[in-house]
C-alpha cells in the first residue's frame, strides 16, 4: 500500500532538472491569478490547464498505448452531460455527477472496444472518429438531453462551492486540482504493471503476447480509462460554461486538438501533454485573436499547421522527444 | 513427457507447411530442429506457442491440451520463445524490456525489476541495464530477447535462429550462456537453426525438418550422416555421391 503512495508522489526516477522544472511550473500556476489580472489571460491559463488535463488521459491510450484515438470528444460529451442532466433535472450536487459521468464514458468504451480494436491503426483511428460523430449527431437530435440547444444551467446567487459556481479564480484552482489528481494518477500509472504491459504492446505485439500478456484486453483496459479520465474534464466545462451543447463539448475538432496537443508536446511521456497544451492553446488564442484583430484572418491556422508539421517531420515524439534526444547525445 | 505434439499439420492457403508433425520432448532435455530454409521450422514453432491456428493435430503440455490457445496462455503456462526476426521493445530500456517478462508472474515492480536484473546478469547483459536496445549491437539485441523470455521463468524455452547473423565468437558465447542456463535453471530448451554447427554443438538430439516433413530424428552425430538429411541440404547428388 505505501509502495502505491510512493509511486504516486514521486518522480525520483526523473532527473533533477525534470523534478525542479515541475515545481517551478507548480508555482507559477499557484501564483498565476495573483500576479496577472488580465481576464482574457486567466481564460488562456483555465484552458490551458484543461487542456493539459485532456492531454493526460489521451496520452494514456494514445501515448503509452500508441492507439491514435481521434474520439476523445465523445468522452469529455459524457462526462459534460451527465453533469449537466443530473444536476439541471434533478438538482444534484456537481460532486456526485463525476463518477457517474466516468462510468458512462468507461461503459460506452468498453462497449465499442472489442469490435474496434481488430481494427489497427488509421483504421483504428477511423473508427473512433465514427463512433464520435455518431454520438455528437444522436446528442444534437435528442430532445431529452436538449438538442442542438444544449442545456443551460441556472447562475445560483452566491458562489456556492456544492454547484461549484464562482469566479474566475475559484474555477483557476478548480482546473488545477482534477489536473494534479490525473497527473499523479498518470505517475503511478506509468510505473504500475499495467503501464508497462501497455508500453510493451505498443512497442510489439507479437512480443508482449509471448511474454504472457493479453493484447486485446490491455488495449481494451487502456482506452477504458482514458475515456473516464476525459469525461472528468467534460463535468468541468459544463460548470465553467454553465452550459453545454454538442457544439461545445462533443465536435471533431475537440477530439483532433486534444490528439495534437499530445503528439506536439511528446506522446509517451509524463510531460508531453503539459508542453504540448503550454504551446498550442496560447498560441491558439493570442495569436487567433490578434491576427484576427489586424484583419488577417486564417493566417494564425497556418503557423499552427506548419509547427505540426514540423514537428511531425523532424520528430514523431513531438518535442520531448527532441528534448530527450538532444539529453542522450550529452 | 513435457511437449507433445502429435500429427500437426499446418496449412496456408493449400500450401502445406507442417505436414503431420509429431515429436516429444522430456523435461530437462535440449531438443534441436533442423532443417534448410523454408523447412517449416518457424511455422511448427508458431503453432505450438500459439501465433498460428494448427489446421490439424494436437499440441500437449505437461499433459494438457494447449491446442489453438492464445499465445498470451500458452506464454502463462510456462513455455517461452524468441523469435527468428527480432521483436525488441525499441522505446523500453534493457532492463524494462526483462521487467515485462517478469511482469507475467508478479504485479509487483520492485519484484519485477530485481528478478529482471537477475536475468540480465545470467546473459551478461548487467551493465547495458539503461541502454535502449536500438544504441546496441545485434548480438546483444538477442541477448535482450534471451532475458526477457527467460524472466518469465518457462519451463519450456524456444528459441528461434538464437545464433542467426552472429560471428562465429558471438556464437560461441550464446552457446556459453545457454549451457549455463540450461544447468543454473533446469530448463527444456528447444532450439531452430540452419546453421548446422551451432546445434550439433548444443543439442542431445535433433529433429530435422524438409519441406513442411519430419525426415529425421536422432543423436546428433547419427542424424547428421543420413542419407535422407544430407539430400535436404546439398540435393541429391552429394546424398548418392557419399
Amino acid at each position: 500500500m505505501d509502495r502505491i503512495v510512493r509511486d504516486i508522489f514521486s518522480f525520483g526516477d526523473r532527473p533533477f532538472s525534470e523534478r525542479i522544472g515541475f515545481v517551478i511550473f507548480i508555482v507559477i500556476v499557484l501564483a498565476f491569478p495573483w500576479i496577472v489580472e488580465s481576464g482574457y489571460a486567466r481564460a488562456v491559463m483555465i484552458k490551458f490547464l484543461l487542456f493539459a488535463l485532456f492531454g493526460l488521459g489521451w496520452n494514456l491510450i494514445g501515448g503509452y498505448g500508441g492507439q491514435v484515438d481521434l474520439g476523445q470528444a465523445k468522452n469529455v460529451g459524457f462526462g459534460a452531460y451527465a453533469t449537466a442532466l443530473m444536476m439541471s433535472h434533478w438538482n444534484t450536487p456537481f460532486w456526485l455527477t463525476i463518477i457517474p459521468g466516468m462510468i458512462v464514458a468507461t461503459a460506452e468504451s468498453f462497449a465499442v472496444a472489442y469490435p474496434m480494436f481488430r481494427l489497427r491503426g488509421h483504421y483504428f483511428a477511423i473508427a473512433t472518429l465514427c463512433v464520435a460523430l455518431a454520438w455528437k449527431e444522436l446528442f444534437t437530435f435528442w430532445d431529452w438531453t436538449g438538442g442542438a440547444r444544449g442545456i443551460e444551467l441556472p447562475i445560483k446567487p452566491t458562489p456556492n462551492f456544492t454547484y461549484m459556481e464562482f469566479g474566475a479564480i475559484g474555477y483557476h484552482y478548480f482546473i488545477f486540482g482534477l489536473f494534479m489528481m490525473e497527473f499523479l494518477f498518470m505517475n503511478w500509472f506509468r510505473k504500475a504493471k499495467m503501464g508497462y504491459e501497455l508500453q510493451a504492446v505498443r512497442d510489439n505485439e507479437d512480443a508482449a503476447a509471448s511474454l504472457g500478456i493479453n493484447v486485446t484486453l490491455t488495449k481494451v483496459k487502456a482506452y477504458c480509462i482514458a475515456a473516464a479520465l476525459g469525461a472528468l474534464g467534460g463535468s468541468f466545462i459544463t460548470v465553467y460554461y454553465l452550459y453545454v451543447d454538442p457544439d461545445l463539448v462533443m465536435p471533431l475538432d475537440l477530439s483532433i486538438l486534444i490528439a495534437m496537443t499530445v503528439m506536439v508536446g511528446g506522446a509517451g511521456s509524463i510531460w508531453g501533454p503539459i508542453i504540448g497544451a503550454a504551446i498550442l492553446i496560447p498560441l491558439d488564442m493570442y495569436l487567433g485573436a490578434w491576427l484576427g484583430g489586424i484583419g488577417r484572418y486564417g493566417i494564425d491556422f497556418m503557423i499552427y499547421a506548419l509547427i505540426i508539421m514540423i514537428i511531425a517531420a523532424r520528430e514523431p515524439r513531438g518535442i520531448w522527444g527532441i528534448i530527450e534526444r538532444a539529453r542522450r547525445r550529452r | 513427457m513435457l511437449l507433445e505434439v502429435k500429427n500437426l499439420v499446418k496449412e496456408f492457403g493449400g500450401v502445406l507447411a507442417n505436414a503431420d508433425i509429431s515429436l516429444e520432448m522430456e523435461q530437462g532435455e535440449i531438443v534441436g530442429l533442423i532443417g534448410p530454409n523454408g523447412a517449416g521450422k518457424t511455422t511448427l514453432f508458431n503453432c505450438i506457442a500459439g501465433y498460428h491456428e494448427p489446421t490439424g493435430g494436437k499440441v500437449f503440455f505437461e499433459g494438457e491440451d494447449i491446442t489453438s490457445w492464445p499465445a498470451h496462455r500458452v506464454a502463462k503456462i510456462g513455455i517461452a520463445r524468441t523469435f527468428q526476426s527480432m521483436k525488441i521493445m525499441p522505446n523500453l530500456t534493457v532492463e524494462e524490456n526483462a521487467m515485462i517478462g517478469a511482469f507475467s508472474r508478479t504485479g509487483d515492480r520492485w519484484v519485477a525489476r530485481s528478478e529482471a536484473r537477475e536475468t540480465l546478469e545470467l546473459v551478461g547483459l548487467a551493465k547495458e541495464a539503461s541502454a535502449y536496445p536500438t544504441e546496441l549491437p545485434i548480438a546483444t539485441q538477442k541477448r535482450i530477447e534471451l532475458a526477457r523470455a527467460l524472466a518469465t521463468k518457462p519451463k519450456l524455452l524456444m528459441l528461434d535462429e538464437v545464433a542467426a547473423g552472429l560471428n562465429p565468437l558471438e556464437t560461441k558465447e550464446i552457446i556459453q550462456i545457454l549451457q549455463l542456463i540450461k544447468k543454473e535453471k533446469d530448463l527444456t530448451l528447444f532450439l531452430t537453426e540452419h546453421v548446422m554447427e551451432f546445434i550439433m554443438t548444443i543439442s542431445e538430439r535433433v529433429i530435422v525438418m524438409a519441406a513442411g516433413r519430419k525426415i529425421a530424428e536422432g543423436i546428433s552425430e547419427e542424424v547428421a550422416r543420413e542419407d535422407k538429411v544430407i539430400e535436404a541440404y546439398l540435393g541429391e547428388r552429394y546424398a548418392k555421391g557419399k
